[in-house]
């Protein structure tokens, strides 16, 4: 038996989202127990199964460093203080 | 590989702070059992639930009917399904060391799977009573659970649930309305399964509770049950039947009802793999499992080969 993850796709707009697991010998059966158990109402039109084992992880603590970047974001404060200083000499 | 904590209060803070718990988190191994004894129990309630219902696709009048039945055992099986996958991912119990368990009557299901529905009448009050019940406590656990794969793969099950409840409902009113005969036969199925599916819910929280503690569930059992019994008393009184609870009182005022003393003996009983039909049904279970054996073995036998190609 293989460990399977199940991947399931709405339609054009949503992506690819996780729906579960399953254990199948094969492939080809794994496809026929993944439209079975995660898509028995149209819950997706398209399926991706990949073979757990081929699953590369990347755990909390190795995406921890970009929590901490605050110059890959701009809140906009300084251009809407410029803004409102606008405004208010224009009044 | 996942997140680690340092001590149980500050794995406690962090479910308190809605903190969402992952398969690869080391989370502490008395949180890791009780999740998994929950799901555990839930998958086992699935797959015996799943197995009465196929014995019933024979039996269910009408086609349109019927058809829905297979579809309702196709579902419950499938949850029973999801549920051991994620129940397996705990390293608690293997999948098939689960079943085993299951059908050695070593490990729990829900206390409605140890009676027997008897007739078509016990059939209905079961998808519309007790679905309902075992429903209201899913989404009770789904709203707030800490345990993030189950709580997502009850959101799957959670709305394949309310099919089989609404389904339930329309034969109860088709048999409402029916002749004096179905009504005396669904009347005799109330009288039976009524507490049964009250006692689904399980006695009062106590206090401390673990899985209210760690926000595995996050309603008590008394509340749930208690708001069950406000909707459906009301609704089957409203199809004419009566409520087999001489303690059942009505707060005109406020218009709430309220059940009698609950004995809590049977639901022991039934915890203890000995209700009326608890026998019964694991050596059922078990037969079946036997029975499927040569699948299984075919299955694990297979030459493996890759889809879309050539065998």
């Amino acid at each position: 038996m293989r460990r399977y993850e199940v991947f399931l796709k709405k339609d054009g707009r949503d992506e690819f989202r996780h729906a579960g697991s399953l254990d199948a010998p094969d492939d080809e059966l794994a496809l026929v127990l993944a439209r079975e158990s995660y898509a028995r109402r149209a819950e997706g039109d398209r399926l991706w199964l990949v073979n757990r084992e081929h699953v590369i992880l990347g755990d909390p603590e190795f995406i921890a460093p970009n929590a901490d970047k605050p110059h890959r974001h701009n809140d906009g404060k300084a251009i809407a203080e410029h803004r409102r200083n606008v405004r208010e000499d224009g009044s | 590989m996942g997140r680690t904590w340092t001590s149980m209060d500050d794995f406690e803070a962090f479910l308190d702070g809605g903190g969402i718990v992952e398969v690869d988190d080391d989370m502490p191994d008395a949180y890791r059992q009780a999740v998994f004894a929950f799901i555990e129990m839930h998958a086992n309630s699935e797959l015996m639930g799943g197995l009465t219902e196929r014995d019933w696709i024979p039996r269910t009048p009408g086609l349109r009917h019927k058809m829905a039945v297979l579809a309702k055992t196709q579902d419950e099986i499938g949850h029973a399904h999801l549920l051991y996958m994620v129940g397996a991912d705990l390293t608690v119990k293997t999948r098939p060391g689960m079943l085993e368990d299951l059908f050695a009557g070593r490990s729990k299901f829900h206390n409605v799977f140890h009676y027997q529905a008897k007739t078509w009448g016990d059939q209905v009050a079961i998808s519309f009573l007790v679905d309902a019940a075992a429903l209201a406590s899913q989404q009770a656990v789904f709203k707030n659970c800490s345990y993030g794969p189950y709580r997502r793969i009850l959101k799957r099950i959670i709305s394949e649930e309310g099919f089989h409840m609404r389904m339930g409902e329309e034969r109860m009113l088709r048999i409402a309305a029916g002749t004096e005969m179905q009504r005396t036969m669904f009347q005799q199925s109330l009288d039976d399964w009524w507490w049964p599916a009250l006692q689904l819910f399980g006695p009062d929280t106590r206090p401390g509770d673990v899985l209210l503690r760690w926000h595995i569930k996050s309603e008590r059992n008394e509340v749930l049950r208690a708001s069950w019994v406000q909707k459906f008393v009301p609704l089957l009184m409203s199809y004419g039947f009566t409520i087999p609870d001489p303690g059942l009182t009505h707060d005109p005022a406020a218009d709430t009802w309220t059940s009698g003393p609950i004995d809590w003996e049977p639901l022991k009983r039934t915890l203890a793999m000995g209700g009326p039909d608890s026998a019964r049904r694991i050596a059922d279970a078990a037969a079946n499992w036997a029975d499927t054996h040569w699948v299984r073995r075919v299955l694990d036998d297979a030459p493996t080969r890759a889809a879309g190609t050539a065998a």
